[in-house]
């Protein structure tokens, strides 16, 4: 079996509107779209996504909650309906994907060897949370890769940003390791907003753009100066400033998967390619991705 | 925490809204005393919910009135509008202990009156009506725990996270004077936990206990304060409890049922208190 290799990594936001904007036959509501400029950055990804052909795709989310260590989806065929609860008159999606059960099993024992607390999820009853369900839907509506879902371990708001982030780094390491051992050509997303102050009050109807903008201008410019270090691939000076980006933009890549993502590929010094920034009910939100077989840092298939 | 009011007709919808609230509760929304009752430390929790559950049903309340800490809401205060609530929920967290079945009826009527109410003090409410909407943990605990056999219709609200202490017992006091209107018996019941430091690794669940010693000092002091119904000397420590403890959510449920209460109580039952895993949850009566 040859080595396996991390090819790729996406930032892959998971605002339930996009689903909604798009009008996809899962998704019951209807729109009039909405939200164009990030959905067509979407298309965009799965355009390379699909070049890459992956075997795998990994997604952490923070909308399925964990206290007691990183949970891994462990059935292998998951369906059934998933309702938002916080917007659930734009988002009840019929959902049916395929787990890599045996990649995820791999990754939750590296990760326990690794000293982290990791467990499987075995009931074939679970609810599959939005936010995965929303940015495998953005990056491959077609449903054909097989998946590993991660949970969020709410250690960056139990114990500090830092200690939690730490944890998202070996979470990440873990990942890298055993998708190496496994032979799989892995893409790892990461379901995150930036800056995410956002509006009380839902316009209606939801998808009018007139009122659309980012909640506040301090939050905007922290994304624009996170996306342009990006941009540049300046990757170790990302990481520096990120604790005052989440605090100053009480930004979700607290959650952890911007930086589990980072650690699985290995925290390139790689330019990231944006497809496209946008905000969600004032919410940031960049769909942006790092590469690998482009910058030669991975095997094309 | 301000424990006074003032206003016209205050008086009137005191006495309304004492009517009104035939019981009033405090339990735990973790769902391990429920899938896990014959582990020892969880089993007194279990009983003390059943306990509550006989202590409710002698009240003979029309409707029982759930506010979860672990509904969160964002953008409004949710209520749960859809006639019947019916399917099964596996917990995010602790789904290898199995599925929690529902069955519940939504009160309409009263759920229906109260959510245009709640816009006289700034509060925008909306109702929830769809299949598979994801009901939470803590609602269905307090629902399965005591409300057997779906007898009594309910009334469910979310936890708004920007909501203050304030605001939420507003809103139980709110929906203690819709219900009074309307001559409507109610039961509430605020769901969620005391002190919030947890285990975050595996640990043997027949030796659970509350994680810090300093917390369970605490949990029992604010017990006993309930207990004694001294709410002067509660509402004094409550900020700082709050905040050295952890306690879950700012611990609005409490404010919840303190405002469907008036924030008059004689005393507590406490039919139970106990960890899980390393937090606090207390099955508490309030006695009016």
């Amino acid at each position: 079996m040859s080595k396996g290799e991390v090819i790729a990594g996406y930032l892959a936001p998971h605002p339930p509107h996009l689903v909604y904007g798009e009008n996809p036959p899962q998704n019951e509501p209807r729109s009039r779209g909405g939200w164009e400029t990030l959905r067509w950055a979407y298309e965009r990804a799965r355009a390379t996504l699909d070049e890459l052909k992956p075997d795998v795709l990994l997604v952490h989310s923070p909308h399925w909650i964990t206290q007691q260590g990183h949970h891994f989806l462990g059935v292998k065929e998951l369906s059934g309906k998933s309702v938002d609860p916080i917007f659930p008159n734009i988002f009840r999606y019929t959902f049916e994907l395929e787990v890599d059960v045996e990649l995820a099993e791999a990754i939750c024992h590296e990760a326990g060897q690794m000293g982290l607390t990791a467990k499987m999820m075995r009931n074939p009853k679970f609810r599959v949370d939005y936010g995965t369900i929303t940015t495998l839907h953005m990056i491959r509506p077609q449903w054909d890769i097989p998946v590993v879902g991660i949970s969020a371990n709410n250690s960056p708001y139990y114990l500090t940003t830092q200690e939690g982030l730490a944890e998202m780094d070996v979470l990440g390491r873990a990942t890298r390791k055993s998708i190496e051992a496994s032979g799989r050509r892995a893409v790892v997303l990461a379901s995150n907003t930036l800056c995410h102050y956002h509006f009380s009050k839902e316009p209606e109807p939801p998808e009018d753009m007139s009122q659309e903008h980012p909640e506040n201008m301090e939050g905007y410019l922290w994304d624009m100066r996170i996306i342009d270090l990006l941009r540049r691939g300046h990757i170790k000076e990302t990481f520096d400033i990120l604790p005052r980006f989440i605090e100053e933009a009480f930004a979700e890549v607290k959650s952890g998967a911007f930086t589990w993502m980072f650690s699985a590929m290995d925290y390139p010094e790689l330019a990231g390619e944006l497809h496209g920034y946008g905000t969600v009910i004032g919410t940031g939100n960049a769909v942006m991705e790092w590469n690998l077989v482009k910058a030669g840092l991975a095997k094309a298939a | 925490m301000e424990s006074s009011q003032s206003g016209i007709g205050k008086s009137r919808l005191n006495l309304i809204n004492l009517m009104s609230v035939v019981s009033a509760f405090l339990i735990p929304g973790s769902p391990l005393p429920y899938l896990q009752q014959d582990n020892p430390p969880w089993r007194t929790l279990a009983e003390a919910m059943n306990s509550a559950s006989v202590s409710l049903a002698r009240s003979e309340p029309d409707t029982v009135v759930v506010y979860s800490t672990q509904w969160i809401a964002v953008l409004d205060q949710l209520w749960q509008t859809q006639p019947r609530l019916e399917g099964s929920h596996v917990d995010e967290n602790w789904h290898e202990f199995g599925e929690l079945p529902y069955d519940i009826t939504i009160d309409t009527e009263l759920t229906a009156a109260i959510i245009p109410i709640t816009g006289t003090v700034g509060i925008r409410s909306k109702g929830v009506n769809y299949n598979a909407f994801p009901v939470d943990t803590g609602t269905i605990i307090a629902a399965n725990f005591l409300n057997p056999g779906s007898l009594r219709q309910m009334t469910i609200t979310s936890n708004n996270v920007y909501h203050s202490w304030d605001i939420t017992k507003e809103l139980g006091r709110l929906t203690a004077q819709v219900a009074g209107e309307m001559g409507r018996k109610v039961a509430i019941v605020g769901v969620g936990g005391l002190s919030g430091s947890f285990f975050r690794d595996i640990i043997d669940i027949s030796e659970d206990r509350i994680a810090r010693e300093s917390d369970d000092a605490w949990n029992n002091k604010i017990l006993n304060l309930m207990k004694a119904g001294d709410s002067d000397a509660l509402y004094k420590v409550l900020p700082s409890y709050i905040e050295e403890a952890k306690v879950d959510m700012g611990f609005k449920h409490l404010a919840f049922i303190l405002g469907s209460i008036d924030e008059q109580f004689s005393g507590a039952t406490i039919y139970g208190y106990g960890p899980l895993y390393g937090a606090g949850g207390a099955v508490v009566e309030f006695h009016t």
